[in-house]
C-alpha cells in the first residue's frame, strides 16, 4: 500500500508539471495560430498536427531515446513530464481555439464597431466568455493527462502505474496490483469529472444572474 | 556516423513496413468491433430503462477512467491467472475493443438523444415499433451528429494501438523499439515511426474536420 | 367512437385531467379549446397513448386505449396526429415521409403506398412536391404534408394539436382548408385549435377545458354566442377581440 501512495503521489506532480507546461504551450501556440501571418502560425500549426497525429508513447521514445543522441541527458522523469507538455500542449492549444471560436461573430463585430482595441476586445469580450466553455474541456484534457501519465512506467518512472507493475512482477500480484491501480486512477478521474460537473452548474448560476 | 544510421534505417524499412501492416490490422479489426458495440450499446443506452443505464453508465466510466495501459495489462496478465489464455494479437484486439466500444457508445448515445423528441413522437403516431422506428427516422438523422466525433475517435483509437507494443505485439511502434537497440538514433527511428502513423492517421483528421464543417453548415443551407 | 370515462391524469403531483367524460361519435368534427396549460394537447395525446392515462377508461373504435395489454400498433393503425410543430422527417423526401408508415405498419408494397401517397398529396395541393424535402418547404406546406402522412395509414379519426400555431398568419388558410374538406368528407376529426372560424365552419361540437377539466361541451353556435359558463365567457372574451 505505501508502494501505491508514493506512485501516486509521483502521478501528481508529475501531472501538475506538466499541465503547466501544456498550458503554457498551449496559450502561446494557439496565440501564434490564430496570428494571420504565415511564417508565425505556420509553425504553431505543424506542431499541433504533428501531435495530433502521432501516439504519445511514439513521442514519448522519441525523446526517451533520441535526446541522449543530441548530447541532452536529462532523467526519465524529466523526459517524461517534457513529453506529457509537448502533448498536452497542442490538444489544449485546439480547446482554446475552439473556444475562441465558440463566440458569436456579431459580438466581435459590435465591439470593434465601439472602437475597442485588440487589447480591450480580448479581455473584456472575448476571454471571458471563452473561459467558461474552455474550463470543462480543459479538466478533460487534465484527466486524459492523468491517463496518459501512465506511459511514463514504460520509460521506468516510478509512478502510480509503475507501482502496479512492480506489485506484478516482483510480488507476483499481478490481480491486486493491477486492480488497485485501477482503482487510484479511477478515484482520479471522479474527483477531476466532479469538479468539471461544479463548475459547469456555476457557470449555469453566474450566467442566469449576469 | 549520421549517414551510416541513415542506411541502416533505409535496410529496416521492410521491418517497420511489416509493423506498420500489423498496427493496420489491429487497428482495422478493433475498430469494426468497436463500431458494432458501439452503435449497439449506444442505441440500447438509449432507451433510457434505468437498469441499462446504469449497467451502461458504470462500464464507461470504467473504461474511461482508468488508462488504456493498465487495462491492457489487467487483460494479458491477468486472465491467464482465470485460466483464459489469449496471445498478444487476440489480446490487443479483446482490449482495444472494450476499450473503443465504451467512447464509441458515448459517441452514439449523444447523437440519438440529440433528435428532437417530436420526431419519435411522429414515427410512434405512425405506428412504428421501436425498432422501426430507430431504424428507419432517428438512427439516419443521429448519423449527423456522431459521424465527426466518431472519425476523431477512430484517430485516437489507432493512436492507442501504439501502446499494445508494451505486451510484445510486432507493431509500428514495437519495431521502433527493436530498432533502435541497433540504431541509437532515436530521433531518426522515431521520426520514422512518428511519420508512419501521421500518414495513416492525419487523413483521418483532415476528414473528421472537413465533416464537422460541412455536416454544420449542410444544416443551414437546406 | 371515441370515449373518455372518468379519466384522470397526473403529471407528477400536477393533476393535468380530471374527470374526463366526454363522447365523440363517429364523423363528429370536435374542436377543443382553452388556457394553456388546461390539458388539452394531453387530452388528445391520450387517445394515440402518447400519452398514458392513471385512472378511468378510454376507449377508441372499441379499443380499450387503458389496458396495458392493447396492441397499439393496431390502435395508431387507426389514428392518425398532425403536431403543431410538424415533425415532418427531414432526412426523407415529402413522398417517403408519406409512404413510410404504410408500408412498415400496413405492409403495403412500395408501389401501392407511392400511388396513395400521390393521391394524398394531390389532395392536400402539394404534389409537386413530392420529391422535394421538408427543408425546402413553407411552414403551411410542410403541414399539409403532414396532414397527408396523417392520412396515408387510412385512419378512422384524425387528431390535430394547434396544427396552425406554428406557422405565420398568411399559411394558416391553405392548411384550414384542407382540414376543412377533411371534415366535410367525413371524417372523425378532434382538433385543439383557437381558430375559431373553422369551429364555426364544420365543427360540430366545442369543448371549453380549464384546469384539466371539461368545463362546456356545446355546438358552435350555441358555444360562441349562448355560453353558460363564466370561465367560458371570459376565455371567449379573450380570444375573440382580434
Amino acid at each position: 500500500m505505501p508502494l501505491f501512495l508514493r506512485g501516486l503521489g509521483n502521478t501528481a506532480w508529475i501531472c501538475l508539471i506538466a499541465l503547466i507546461g501544456a498550458l503554457l504551450l498551449g496559450i502561446i501556440s494557439c496565440v501564434m495560430r490564430l496570428s494571420g501571418r504565415r511564417p508565425i502560425s505556420f509553425p504553431a500549426t505543424a506542431y499541433i498536427e504533428m501531435i495530433r497525429s502521432t501516439p504519445l508513447l511514439a513521442q514519448l521514445y522519441f525523446f526517451y531515446f533520441g535526446l541522449p543522441g543530441l548530447g541532452l541527458s536529462l532523467s526519465e522523469t524529466q523526459t517524461g513530464i517534457m513529453a506529457l507538455s509537448l502533448n498536452s500542449g497542442a490538444y489544449i492549444a485546439e480547446i482554446i481555439r475552439a473556444g475562441i471560436m465558440s463566440i458569436p461573430k456579431g459580438q466581435l463585430e459590435a465591439a470593434t464597431a465601439s472602437g475597442l482595441s485588440l487589447y480591450q476586445r480580448l479581455r473584456y469580450i472575448i476571454l471571458p466568455q471563452a473561459i467558461g466553455v474552455t474550463i470543462p474541456a480543459l479538466l478533460g484534457q487534465m484527466i486524459v493527462l492523468v491517463k496518459d501519465s501512465a506511459l511514463l512506467a514504460l520509460i521506468s518512472v516510478f509512478e502510480l502505474t509503475r507501482a502496479g507493475q512492480l506489485m506484478a512482477s516482483e510480488r507476483f500480484m499481478p490481480a491486486e496490483g493491477f486492480f488497485t491501480t485501477a482503482a487510484f486512477y479511477l478515484l482520479i478521474y471522479f474527483v477531476l469529472k466532479l469538479l468539471s460537473q461544479q463548475w459547469q452548474k456555476r457557470l449555469i448560476f453566474q450566467q442566469d444572474r449576469g | 556516423m549520421w549517414g551510416t544510421y541513415l542506411e541502416n534505417l533505409i535496410e529496416s524499412l521492410p521491418f517497420f513496413l511489416k509493423g506498420l501492416w500489423v498496427t493496420v490490422q489491429v487497428s482495422a479489426l478493433s475498430l469494426i468491433i468497436s463500431t458494432l458495440g458501439g452503435f449497439l450499446l449506444g442505441i440500447i443506452r438509449s432507451t433510457r430503462i434505468r437498469t441499462v443505464n446504469i449497467a451502461l453508465a458504470a462500464y464507461v466510466d470504467v473504461i474511461r477512467g482508468t488508462p488504456f495501459l493498465v487495462q491492457i495489462f489487467i487483460v494479458f496478465f491477468i486472465l491467464p491467472e482465470w485460466g483464459i489464455q489469449l496471445e498478444a494479437f487476440t489480446s490487443a484486439v479483446l482490449s482495444l475493443s472494450i476499450y473503443g466500444t465504451a467512447y464509441i457508445c458515448e459517441i452514439v448515445y449523444g447523437g440519438v438523444v440529440s433528435i428532437p423528441k417530436g420526431q419519435t413522437e411522429a414515427a410512434i403516431s405512425g405506428g412504428l415499433t421501436w425498432p422501426q422506428q430507430m431504424r428507419y427516422v432517428i438512427v439516419p438523422q443521429a448519423l449527423r451528429p456522431i459521424l465527426p466525433p466518431l472519425v476523431g475517435q477512430y484517430v485516437l483509437l489507432i493512436k492507442d494501438t501504439a501502446v499494445v507494443s508494451v505486451i510484445g505485439l510486432t507493431d509500428v511502434t514495437r519495431v521502433g523499439w527493436f530498432t533502435v537497440q541497433r540504431i541509437p538514433e532515436g530521433i531518426l527511428v522515431f521520426g520514422l515511426v512518428g511519420l508512419l502513423y501521421f500518414f495513416i492517421c492525419y487523413p483521418l483528421v483532415w476528414l473528421s474536420n472537413r465533416l464537422e464543417t460541412r455536416l454544420t453548415t449542410e444544416k443551414s443551407t437546406l | 367512437m371515441i370515449s373518455f370515462r372518468k379519466v384522470n391524469k397526473w403529471f407528477g403531483p400536477l393533476h393535468v385531467l380530471r374527470d374526463i367524460d366526454l363522447e365523440i361519435d363517429k364523423s363528429e368534427v370536435a374542436v377543443i379549446c382553452g388556457p394553456s396549460g388546461s390539458g388539452k394537447s394531453t387530452l388528445i395525446r391520450c387517445i394515440n397513448r402518447l400519452e398514458s392515462i392513471r385512472s378511468g377508461e378510454l376507449y377508441v373504435d372499441g379499443i380499450p386505449v387503458h389496458d396495458k395489454k392493447t396492441n397499439l400498433i393496431n390502435l395508431r393503425a387507426e389514428v392518425g396526429f398532425v403536431f403543431q410543430q410538424f415533425n415532418l422527417y427531414p432526412h426523407m423526401t415529402v413522398l417517403d415521409n408519406v409512404t413510410l408508415a404504410p408500408v412498415k405498419v400496413r405492409k403495403m408494397s412500395s408501389a401501392q403506398a407511392r400511388k396513395i401517397g400521390g393521391e394524398l398529396l394531390e389532395k392536400v395541393g402539394i404534389h409537386e412536391k413530392a420529391d422535394s424535402y421538408p427543408a425546402q418547404l413553407s411552414g403551411g406546406q410542410q403541414q399539409r404534408v403532414a396532414i397527408a402522412r396523417g392520412l396515408a395509414m387510412q385512419p378512422k379519426i384524425m387528431l390535430f394539436d394547434e396544427p396552425t400555431s406554428a406557422l405565420d398568419p398568411e399559411m394558416i388558410n391553405e392548411v384550414l382548408e384542407v382540414m376543412i374538406q377533411l371534415a366535410k368528407d367525413g371524417m372523425t376529426m378532434i382538433v385543439v385549435t383557437h381558430e375559431m372560424g373553422f369551429a364555426r365552419e364544420v365543427g360540430h361540437k366545442v369543448i371549453f377545458m380549464d384546469e384539466g377539466q371539461i368545463v362546456e361541451t356545446a355546438p358552435p353556435d350555441e358555444f360562441f354566442d349562448h355560453c353558460k359558463r363564466e370561465r367560458t365567457r371570459l376565455f371567449l372574451s379573450k380570444i375573440l377581440t382580434h
